[in-house]
């Protein structure tokens, strides 16, 4: 008898105490069938509070180690636990839990290792997002395909569809915040990425991960790292040889 | 170099490898760190009190003066060090990422395994029928 997966939806959350609460009711509400654990990545306001009030099975940093590592702490807990898949949400909001269901059955069907929630691979109209986003998303879209060999419009897009497949290649070495450098390691690695069309609410409350600063280190620090992720890719190929 | 010069510097560099010393004997600093600080310093000295040394290494180093041979050293060995320390905080940071990252897992862990455990309570007792 074939077993069903087991999948775990893992939502990183950093001061999302406005948001946090309604984005675990809709999943809750959308998935029930799927396990959820909040990355509370040390929090300084009332979420680590509201996940315990809502009974969130939740992993709490002691400080604020950033997305990238909220995420693998999710990978490294769904691969202990023996998880099938990982779904991975924004806990600002914007994503729309329902379209989640579209996504993982869309991974099982094509056998994606990851598939991303993209927002631009129907359209390929970056238009919609600030100048400095569409700039970097351009960039970052045309590098992954320069050392991916593979088109991936929307590179930084927190919804995920993650095969265990890939949560050992994920946990092994670090990335900044799973975007073009993470995908670029897995194509390298010769993982299957895929994209599939979502649509995504207005962020209503909070802040953005990405402030000004970052709008120029970001680049900078995923370039160098996307860079090293090649290099990393193709020793982790010879190793295995 | 002028004999005041050389005399300025064994001083520094003396009084440099006292206070290294101290700060290990009192583990303010990793014996590592103190062996690097220890060994440079006592490179330098050497290179003071044998002028021939100096010579060459200005030579070595295509200088025109000495000076310059030692400064030009000098700023090498500080980038070095400010690498080699950038390096080992990177060290820390990772292992302190490490230990958050674990404490968060095996808390998370305990906790839904206790949540499983009151999902089925009187399992085993049903399925062994013995008192557990």
């Amino acid at each position: 008898m074939e077993t069903k997966p087991r999948v775990l939806v893992a939502i990183p959350a950093y001061n999302e105490a406005e948001s946090i609460g309604t984005v675990i009711e809709r999943v809750r509400e959308s998935l029930p069938d799927f396990d959820l654990l909040v990355v509370n990545d040390g929090s300084r306001d009332a979420t680590g509070r509201i996940l315990n009030q809502l009974g969130v099975l939740t992993t709490t940093h002691l400080c604020n180690l950033g997305y990238g590592r909220a995420i693998q702490t999710a990978l490294t807990y769904a691969l202990r636990r023996d998880y099938d898949v990982l779904i991975t949400l924004d806990a600002d909001g914007q994503h729309y839990p329902e379209q989640v269901k579209a996504l993982y059955h869309e991974n099982l069907g094509a056998g994606w290792d990851v598939l991303i929630g993209s927002r631009y691979v129907e359209s390929h109209d970056y238009a919609r997002s600030p100048l400095g986003r569409r700039i970097g998303m351009r960039l970052f879209s045309w590098l992954v395909r320069l050392v991916g060999r593979q088109h991936i419009y929307d590179t930084t897009s927190g919804l995920k569809v993650i095969r265990r497949s890939v949560f050992a290649p994920l946990t092994r070495w670090h990335f900044i915040d799973f975007h073009a450098e993470a995908i670029v390691y897995l194509l390298r690695l010769g993982y299957r990425v895929g994209e599939y069309p979502i649509t995504v609410a207005e962020r209503k409350h909070g802040q953005s991960m990405y402030s000004l600063l970052s709008h120029v280190t970001y680049p900078l620090k995923t370039l160098l790292i996307l860079l090293i992720a090649v290099v990393e890719a193709e020793l982790t190929r010879r190793s295995r040889r | 170099m002028t004999t005041q010069g050389i005399i300025v510097l064994i001083a520094v560099g003396l009084t440099l490898l006292v206070w290294i010393l101290d700060l290990v004997r009192r583990d303010r600093l990793y014996v590592g760190y103190g062996i690097i600080f220890i060994g440079t310093i006592l490179g330098a000295l050497l290179v003071l009190l044998v002028p021939p040394l100096l010579g060459w290494i200005t030579r070595l180093v295509g200088a025109l003066f000495p000076a310059s041979a030692l400064t030009l050293l000098a700023l090498c060995f500080i980038v070095f060090m400010l690498v080699y320390v950038l390096a080992q905080i990177t060290v820390v940071s990772n292992r302190l990422v490490i230990v958050v990252q674990e404490l968060a897992i095996r808390q998370a862990a305990s906790v839904s395994r206790a949540e499983s455990a009151k999902d089925e309570p009187q399992g085993l007792e049903r399925r062994t029928g013995v008192d557990l």
